[in-house]
């Protein structure tokens, strides 16, 4: 009796986290809201209020957060990654346009896109601790980090500019032009090579992250933009948002493989828990595309709000049930 | 709802991705994407008030207008300028010399507020339940960013040097639905600029702020309209109409020589209740200025308009500051 009530709340309770994490955080970041997609159903379930401007977003390093910034309002707001139900507010994080945690998990970055100043926080997995602000100007916009935690990278958008700083000291590396508009950035698995997309042009360049230095490029489509893993360390996606266009692009060979059609300003990208399927953010839209990655053909576009920007996929959790089961 | 919005949206992505974005790129003016994608909606948005004011307001206009009896060909010129004004404003032309302008004033107040650690407050921490509404959080900036620009539309009449740019709005006879957006290109600058730094600074969202100046701008469009419509006791009190704007209008005689120092009001008729300016007695009158300078504005295309006020406004510039003691204020043989 008693083990049938557990296994009938634990198939409640399991039913309900499932659900939740069917869920998909889309950021609308010109009306202050995020929305709340269901997966299977295709669909928005739900547009709640959040700040103003949320622009990007982020899980923490031990998985159980995911940080939305909130860019006018200085703060970041922590939902539960499994829930997706709002848990607190970090004030004092000011103007958090791009965000990102270090790999080991010590560092925490924020690119200040509209007042221009780049600022490194030390992490204890609670508390963010500003290190130190630099004003770089050329709106900071995003930043990936070396695999060692070392350095971090930022892109310079009105620059043209890169600009590394070593994070144990907080001091600038180097700062070297690359092109038009930079933007996305990506460091490959093997810490030598540093992958830029050129907004203002049609291309990929390689820098050399110890010394800044250009070593490659990559023609893929205009307005190249922002990176997503496909998750083997080989293979990343592309968005080209003035082509409208999706690259798979092979870093070993360092080479286009193929190139979907995404209309609609293409900007931020997650792949699904079972690695089936992409989505985008279609900013000018105001959609987010549900690209098949088997067939690298478009299934489906789901309205969401204003100008979205940021997306995040919740993942599956451990099942109640079936721990209930094995009992 | 959503197919419109799709409709909407699917027409400003095309014309964006067809004609701005190739043009931004190829000129290399990219960091201005995002910006120039609004913009096109703001052109589009643009249009439609045209289309609002051509085909909606103008006929009622000329079924139900007031001087509809004594209107000639003499005046139907003076309604043709106020159209180019309108065509400018409404078409993106004026909106981005004032960007141009206000852009890096706006960017550095901004910037030092929040470098400075202040955020824009949110009405909805304050106000429970607009967290819940988009309508009323949407009414919520709208009813404060119409108090705002009560505020500057006084300080329009109040400076001598303001009122010498905002007396072209003031100089038109013949006050019709295109009368709207009537102003010297400096007195839209110092508008936008005074009223983007209030709506920066009590946190009006982008996308709230561009539906605020749209639909403000409609019914600021038909309260200019020359017809003699209220909307009842009540109504009257919640909405300008354009009787009420008329009066603001008016043309000044010797027993009410500041007459348009009254209904200042863009949108809500609640700041001249609140701050004693309102008046809803007056049955209508004629509309233009008692002053033969500014009179004179009429009949002059927007070039010479556009020249004419800016050197009134050069002279307003020394002193006196009261609009009421400046020189060559004469009558003028309609007053």
């Amino acid at each position: 009796m008693n083990s049938a009530f557990i296994a009938a709340l634990a198939l409640v309770l399991g039913a309900s986290t499932l659900a939740r994490a069917d869920q998909v955080i889309v950021l609308n970041s010109e009306e202050a809201s995020y929305s709340v997609l269901s997966r299977s159903q295709r669909a928005e379930v739900q547009r709640l209020p959040l700040g103003r401007e949320p622009h990007h977003l982020i899980q923490t390093p031990d998985g159980k957060e995911v940080l939305i910034a909130s860019t006018v309002t200085n703060e970041l707001v922590a939902l539960d990654t499994k829930t997706g139900e709002r848990k607190r507010t970090i004030p004092g994080i000011v103007d958090a346009y791009q965000l990102g945690f270090s790999p080991d998990g010590k560092w925490f970055v924020t690119a200040s896109y509209r007042l221009d100043h780049v600022d490194i926080y030390r992490y204890d997995g609670t508390t963010f601790t500003l290190a130190n602000r630099t004003f770089t100007g050329g709106m900071p916009s995003h930043l990936t980090f070396g695999t060692d935690s070392k350095t971090v990278f930022v892109s310079l958008q009105q620059s043209s500019r890169v600009v590394a700083f070593d994070l144990a000291t907080q001091a600038i590396k180097w700062n070297m032009e690359v092109g038009k508009v930079p933007a996305g950035l990506v460091m490959l698995p093997d810490n030598k090579r540093l992958l830029v997309a050129l907004t203002g042009e049609d291309a990929v360049v390689m820098l050399d992250p110890a010394t800044g230095i250009m070593t490659g490029r990559l023609q893929t489509g205009r307005g190249a933009h922002n990176f997503w893993p496909k998750g083997d360390g080989r293979y990343w996606f592309l968005s080209n948002r003035v082509e409208g266009t999706i690259s798979l692009i092979d870093t070993q060979e360092m080479k286009v493989d193929s190139t979907v059609r995404v209309p609609g300003g293409p900007d931020c990208m997650d792949i699904t828990p079972d690695g089936k399927e992409l989505w985008v953010t279609q900013r000018f839209l105001r959609r987010i595309a549900i690209l098949d990655l088997a067939t690298l053909k478009l299934t489906g576009s789901i309205p969401v709000g204003k100008s979205p920007h940021g997306v995040f996929i919740l993942k599956t959790p451990v099942m109640p049930m079936r721990a209930a089961a094995n009992d | 709802m959503r197919p419109l919005i799709d409709l909407w949206v699917g027409a400003q992505a095309w014309a964006f991705e067809t004609l701005v974005s190739p043009l931004l790129f190829a000129l290399d003016l990219m960091e201005w994407y995002e910006p120039a994608f609004n913009a096109v909606e703001f052109v589009m948005l643009g249009l439609v008030q045209i289309a609002m004011i051509a085909l909606v307001m103008r006929p009622i206009e000329r079924r139900f207008g007031i001087e509809k009896a004594g209107i000639g060909r003499g005046e139907e010129r003076l309604v043709g300028v106020d159209r180019v004004y309108t065509a400018l404003n409404k078409l993106g032309v004026v909106p981005l010399l004032v960007f141009v302008v206000a852009y890096p004033i706006t960017n550095e107040f901004e910037y030092l507020v929040r470098v400075l650690g202040f955020a824009p407050p949110r009405l909805e921490r304050l106000i429970p339940g607009l967290y819940d509404s988009a309508l009323a959080s949407f009414l919520a900036y709208f009813v404060l960013y119409d108090f705002a620009a009560y505020w500057v539309h006084r300080a329009q009449h109040r400076f001598g040097w303001w009122w010498a740019l905002h007396s072209l709005h003031h100089s038109q006879r013949r006050v019709t639905a295109w009368t709207d957006d009537r102003n010297h290109i400096l007195d839209d600058v110092l508008v936008n600029l005074v009223l983007a730094v209030f709506a920066q600074f009590v946190g009006v969202q982008p996308d709230d702020f561009v539906l605020i100046v749209v639909v403000g701008r409609l019914v600021e469009s038909f309260s200019h309209a020359g017809i003699d419509l209220c909307f009842g006791p009540l109504g009257a009190r919640l909405l300008v109409a354009p009787r009420f704007h008329r009066l603001h209008h008016a043309l000044a005689d010797a027993q009410e020589p500041h007459i348009h120092d009254h209904n200042f009001a863009a949108v809500f008729p609640i700041w001249d209740v609140l701050f004693g300016t309102a008046r809803f007695d007056t049955p209508p009158r004629p509309t233009g200025i008692d002053d033969r300078e500014i009179d004179a504005d009429n009949g002059r295309g927007w070039l010479g308009q556009q020249a004419r006020v800016f050197r009134r406004f050069v002279v307003a510039l020394a002193p006196p500051t009261d609009r009421h003691a400046l020189p060559n204020r004469e009558p003028t043989a309609r007053s």
